[in-house]
């Protein structure tokens, strides 16, 4: 969203100076400063600072972040970055055909289309994921369909499964890696894709050289929209993945509200924002490498 | 339209049915057998309401609905509230402009984040955890929504509107209340749309924030799918999913260019 500088020109009309209730303004700040920053730098202090029995501060320490530096946090940390990555490299292949499709393809019933599209994103995730149970039972919808097939004949445990945590992640996170690619080729001046194809290019190099450079501001916003959240993620994991996979959300929510944790749970949540920002930072940068054109065309 | 080739456009044909039917059949599924007369994991035995009367019977899952409203309902107003204030602000000259950059924040962090240190504040400021505290959480995330959606729209108002109306005499207050605020009233009734549904749904924060005594609805479903597969959740989810269903179309018939995102 690009934010122009707000010149008024009623400034010249009527000098606003005296009469202006400045302090109109000051509720959204006080609230922001008070309810976002403040817990933020409770958190991050809550971190670092050393705090007697009594309750008294006695320092600085890092130890409470050391106590994370250990192979088995180390795993779950790096798990939940593939986890994130993964979803949002399904997402973008999912979305992306459906964004051109919307965009391009359908004339008539566009509307129906994003209604669908955007209904069940607007419902209770948790009623999804009550549905993906219910899907994928032992005795549920697919283990039923697929014996009815005669695919299989013993059912498969599809539930409490890498498989099941990620179904449920690319149902969920899919409308965020949508919206954006579908707002910037609504933009998109669909010509350029005739003229392309007009003057020679094929499919393949029309979507490579015009299509994706274009919407590169779209894949890019998608990308991140679905991997900030996904790293955090804690009850998908949880609920579809039966515990068993442990990522940075479980580790966050056991410690926080954990009995007596909760300086350590305050730790991790430091530690793995600043990796979730480091990771973004190169994510970012790869990102940017496979977009540019020299990449795409070389 | 660009020529793709037949095959190219079975193909993405096909990718979109199939994407439509993964989103659509645990859906449809969970529909179908909120009729069912057996619970889960019976298979169809036959067709029957009785679901839907339990469900309006249970007292609890009544209270965790009338909760949620409460919250949906203060937090939407709460941050609606204050994001006008600070376009009336805007609209009296003062730049907002640079202050914009505080409330990016909202929306980039991931929401466990932001649970997690309100948790922390509220227990260090010993407020007792509730539906004040899920309010005031709830507020945070809309004002990230509130404030830059509305904010875009009134710098593309034409100011030669609000010009006209100070130069025939209007004070800035009859100006605000009788020019701009109507020009932005569709903005605002579909962030508010936006923001409601979003707290109503909310469950990240509502799972920190929200203490023992006040359960969301978000919360009253958590405990039933860990309490094993009813199918009264079906019944609830066929109730919910109209509710949306109703809020997306609300959101649609109003003309406006807000983005869901």
């Amino acid at each position: 969203m690009a934010i122009k500088k707000h010149t008024p020109k009623i400034a010249f009309l009527s000098p606003p100076s005296s009469e202006v209730p400045y302090a109109i303004g000051i509720p959204a700040i006080v609230w922001q400063v008070l309810f976002f920053y403040i817990p933020l730098l409770i958190i991050v202090f809550s971190s670092i600072l050393k705090i007697s029995d009594q309750g008294s501060i006695q320092g600085i320490t890092l130890a409470k972040l050391t106590v994370f530096f250990t192979p088995t946090y180390a795993k779950i940390i790096g798990s939940s970055i593939l986890l994130a990555v993964s979803n949002a490299i399904l997402c973008l292949f999912i979305a992306y055909p459906i964004a051109y499709f919307l965009a391009f393809r359908v004339k008539r019933f566009k509307n129906l289309f994003l209604f669908l599209l955007i209904v069940p994103f607007w419902t209770n995730f948790l009623l999804h994921v009550y549905a993906w149970f219910f899907v994928l039972e032992r005795e549920g919808f697919l283990n039923t369909l697929l014996r009815w097939l005669g695919i299989i004949s013993e059912p498969i445990h599809f539930l409490n499964s890498i498989f099941a945590i990620m179904v449920m992640m690319v149902y969920y996170y899919m409308p965020f890696m949508l919206m954006p690619i579908y707002a910037s080729l609504e933009r998109f001046d669909s010509k350029l894709i005739e003229a392309s194809m007009d003057l020679g290019a094929n499919w393949r190099q029309t979507f490579r050289r015009i299509l994706l450079p274009l919407t590169s501001r779209g894949v890019r916003s998608g990308f991140f929209l679905v991997y900030i959240p996904s790293f955090g993620e804690f009850a998908i994991p949880e609920l579809m993945g039966g515990d068993k996979q442990m990522f940075v959300g479980s580790v966050v929510s056991h410690y926080i509200l954990g009995d007596q944790t909760g300086s350590l749970g305050a730790a991790f949540t430091v530690l793995s924002c600043i990796i979730l920002l480091i990771s973004a930072v190169a994510l970012y940068w790869i990102i940017e490498r496979l977009l540019s054109s020299k990449v795409l065309n070389g | 339209m660009a020529k793709q080739g037949k095959l190219g456009k079975t193909a993405s044909l096909l990718w979109v049915a199939a994407t439509y039917l993964f989103l659509y059949v645990p859906i449809l599924v969970l529909l179908i057998f909120s009729f069912n007369t057996e619970a889960f994991p019976s298979p169809w035995k036959g067709f029957t309401l009785k679901w839907y009367r339990e469900l309006f019977h249970s007292i609890y899952l009544w209270e965790a609905f009338g909760n949620s409203l409460i919250v949906a309902i203060f937090s939407t107003l709460i941050s609606l509230t204050i994001g006008v204030f600070l376009i009336f602000y805007a609209a009296q000259g003062g730049r907002i402009g640079k202050f914009l950059v505080l409330f990016y924040g909202n929306l980039v962090i991931p929401e466990t984040v932001l649970a997690v240190s309100l948790l922390g504040f509220f227990t260090l400021i010993s407020i007792p955890l509730g539906l004040t505290t899920l309010i005031l959480a709830h507020t945070v995330l809309g004002l990230g929504f509130v404030i830059p959606i509305v904010y875009a729209r009134f710098l593309e108002l034409d100011q030669r509107l609000t010009e006209a109306s100070l130069v025939l005499g209007a004070t800035q207050f009859q100006t605000f209340f009788k020019v701009t605020l109507p020009l932005l009233r569709p903005t605002l009734i579909a962030t508010a749309l936006l923001i409601f549904m979003i707290s109503f749904d909310d469950f990240i924060l509502s799972y920190f924030c929200a203490g023992s005594t006040a359960q969301t609805l978000s919360l009253y479903i958590l405990s039933m799918l860990r309490s094993g597969v009813s199918p009264v959740v079906n019944a609830l989810s066929a109730l919910l999913l109209f509710l949306s269903s109703v809020a997306v179309l609300i959101f649609f018939s109003i003309k406006t260019r807000v983005r869901i995102f």
